[in-house]
C-alpha cells in the first residue's frame, strides 16, 4: 500500500488534493490498488465534446495520421465495453433507469474498458485515443442533479489523460449539424428530463446545460479547448499540431 | 472494479424501488445483506476501502444492522450440506488463489470475515453468534430488535400495545 500515490482529491471531492495538481497518466483519486500504473509508457488522449460535435471524425483522422507516423494506436469510446453495452442499451429502452443507476452503469462500462483496454494498452506503449471520457459522464450526471463531489470521488479510479481536447461548439451551430446528419435522438435531447414534448426545444435546452457543464470543467481538468465551429480540416490541423508538440517536443520546437 | 460497480448499480436500483418507498410509508424494511457486504467483499478483492464506502454514500444508513458471525468451517459445512458445488464467486475463484474450491473458499471468506470485523467496529454492527441453533439466534435477534423498536416508539411517544 505504501507505494501507492496519495489521493489527489480533497475530502470534499474536488480534484487536485491539497497540492492542487492533477498529474497526467496517474489516477485522479483513490485509484485501483491492484493495478499500479506508474511509469507506463503509453499516452492517453481524450477527445471530449457534446453529441454531434464531430469527435469520431477527428479521432479517425488522428488515428490514421499517428499510425502513418509509426505509433501504435488503440481507440476506445463511451459505452463500448463488451460487458456493459448490451445491458446499457436494454436499460435505456426499458424506462426503468433512474439517474443513479444511469451513472453507475456508465461507470461500470468505463471501469471495464479501463481495466481491459486502456491500462493494458498504456502498459504496452500505445497511444490511446478515447472518444469521450469521464467528463461526458460528469456533464450528463451534473445536468441531472447528481452530487458533483460524489461523482468526482466515484471517478477517482480514472486515469488523468495526458491531453484532453474539448471540441467546443455553440448550440446554434450544433443544431444545424445534427439536423443535417442523423437528426435528434431521445437521450441526446434529454427527453428523460421532461423539459416538454417538443424534441427541438428539449434538445436546445439540454445541450445548453451540457455545454455549460463542460465549460465549467475546462479549468478544473485542464481541457485544451478547440473551436469546433471550424471545418474538419482546420480542427484536425490544430489537433495534430498539439499532439505532435506533446509526443515529439524536440521535432516541433 | 466492474464487479463492485455492477453490484452498486443493482443496489441503487433496489434502494430506489424497494427500500426508500416503504421507508417513506413508515414501514420496516428487512434487508438480507446491505452495503456492508459490498464493503467486505470488494475490499477483499483489492478495491480501495474508502472508495467503496464513498461509492455507497447514497445508501440509507440502516437504523439497525445485525451481523451473523460464524467461523469459516461452520459456514463451509452448512453450504456443503445443502449443495454439492460452491459458487464460483462465493469461493473467490476469480482471484486465482487456489484451484481447489474449498481451499479457495477458506482463503477468500477468511479475508472477508476479517473485513467484516473491521466493519463491525467502524459502523457499530450488532453481532449475533450464528453458531447456535436457529431458535437461539432468533431469540437474540428478537430481543435486540424489540429493544430498538421500543426505543423508537418511546421517542415518538407512541403507547406500546401490551400483549393480551
Amino acid at each position: 500500500m505504501s507505494n501507492l500515490p496519495e489521493p489527489l482529491y480533497d475530502a470534499d471531492g474536488t480534484p487536485g488534493g491539497a497540492s492542487g495538481i492533477i498529474q497526467a497518466g496517474r489516477y485522479y483519486g483513490r485509484g485501483i490498488p491492484y493495478l499500479p500504473i506508474d511509469g507506463y509508457p503509453g499516452k492517453l488522449i481524450a477527445v471530449e465534446g457534446t453529441d454531434g460535435v464531430g469527435r469520431s471524425t477527428q479521432i479517425q483522422l488522428l488515428r490514421e495520421w499517428l499510425e502513418v507516423k509509426g505509433y501504435g494506436v488503440v481507440e476506445t469510446g463511451w459505452t463500448r465495453s463488451p460487458l456493459m453495452q448490451p445491458t446499457i442499451e436494454l436499460a435505456k429502452s426499458s424506462n426503468t433507469l433512474n439517474k443513479l443507476t444511469f451513472v453507475l452503469l456508465y461507470a461500470t462500462d468505463f471501469a471495464d474498458r479501463l481495466e481491459k483496454e486502456i491500462i493494458p494498452a498504456l502498459k504496452a506503449g500505445f497511444v490511446v485515443l478515447t472518444d469521450r471520457y469521464i467528463f461526458t459522464a460528469l456533464a450528463r450526471a451534473g445536468v441531472r442533479g447528481v452530487d458533483r463531489a460524489w461523482l468526482r470521488t466515484l471517478y477517482g479510479f480514472a486515469i488523468a489523460p495526458h491531453l484532453v481536447f474539448y471540441l467546443k461548439i455553440d448550440v446554434e451551430t450544433l443544431i444545424g449539424r445534427v439536423l443535417e446528419s442523423r437528426g435528434m435522438d431521445f437521450w441526446e435531447s434529454g427527453m428523460d428530463l421532461k423539459h416538454g414534448d417538443d424534441i427541438y426545444d428539449s434538445f436546445r435546452a439540454y445541450q445548453n446545460k451540457l455545454l455549460r457543464e463542460y465549460g465549467s470543467m475546462a479549468d478544473e481538468f485542464h481541457f485544451r479547448v478547440v473551436d469546433a465551429r471550424r471545418s474538419v480540416v482546420q480542427i484536425q490541423d490544430e489537433l495534430r499540431r498539439q499532439v505532435a508538440a506533446f509526443l515529439e517536443p524536440a521535432a516541433t520546437s | 472494479m466492474t464487479f463492485s460497480l455492477l453490484h452498486a448499480t443493482d443496489f441503487a436500483d433496489r434502494l430506489l424501488y424497494n427500500i426508500i418507498p416503504p421507508l417513506k410509508a413508515g414501514m420496516i424494511v428487512l434487508a438480507d445483506r446491505y452495503a456492508y457486504t459490498a464493503f467486505a467483499r470488494d475490499a477483499t478483492r483489492g478495491v480501495e476501502r474508502q472508495w467503496v464506502r464513498e461509492l455507497y454514500s447514497f445508501a440509507v444508513k440502516p437504523d439497525m444492522t445485525l451481523y451473523f458471525r460464524v467461523p469459516i468451517d461452520v459456514s463451509l459445512d452448512r453450504l456443503m450440506a445443502r449443495r454439492v458445488k460452491l459458487k464460483f464467486y462465493e469461493a473467490g475463484m476469480d482471484l486465482g488463489w487456489s484451484s481447489n474450491p474449498a481451499e479457495s473458499f477458506r482463503l477468500f471468506q477468511g479475508k472477508v470475515l476479517d473485513e467484516y470485523d473491521r466493519i463491525v467496529d467502524e459502523f457499530g454492527l450488532n453481532v449475533v453468534d450464528a453458531v447456535g441453533s436457529i431458535t437461539e439466534q432468533q431469540r437474540v435477534v428478537r430481543t435486540l430488535v424489540a429493544k430498538h423498536i421500543e426505543a423508537i416508539d418511546a421517542a415518538r411517544e407512541i403507547p406500546h400495545e401490551q400483549p393480551a
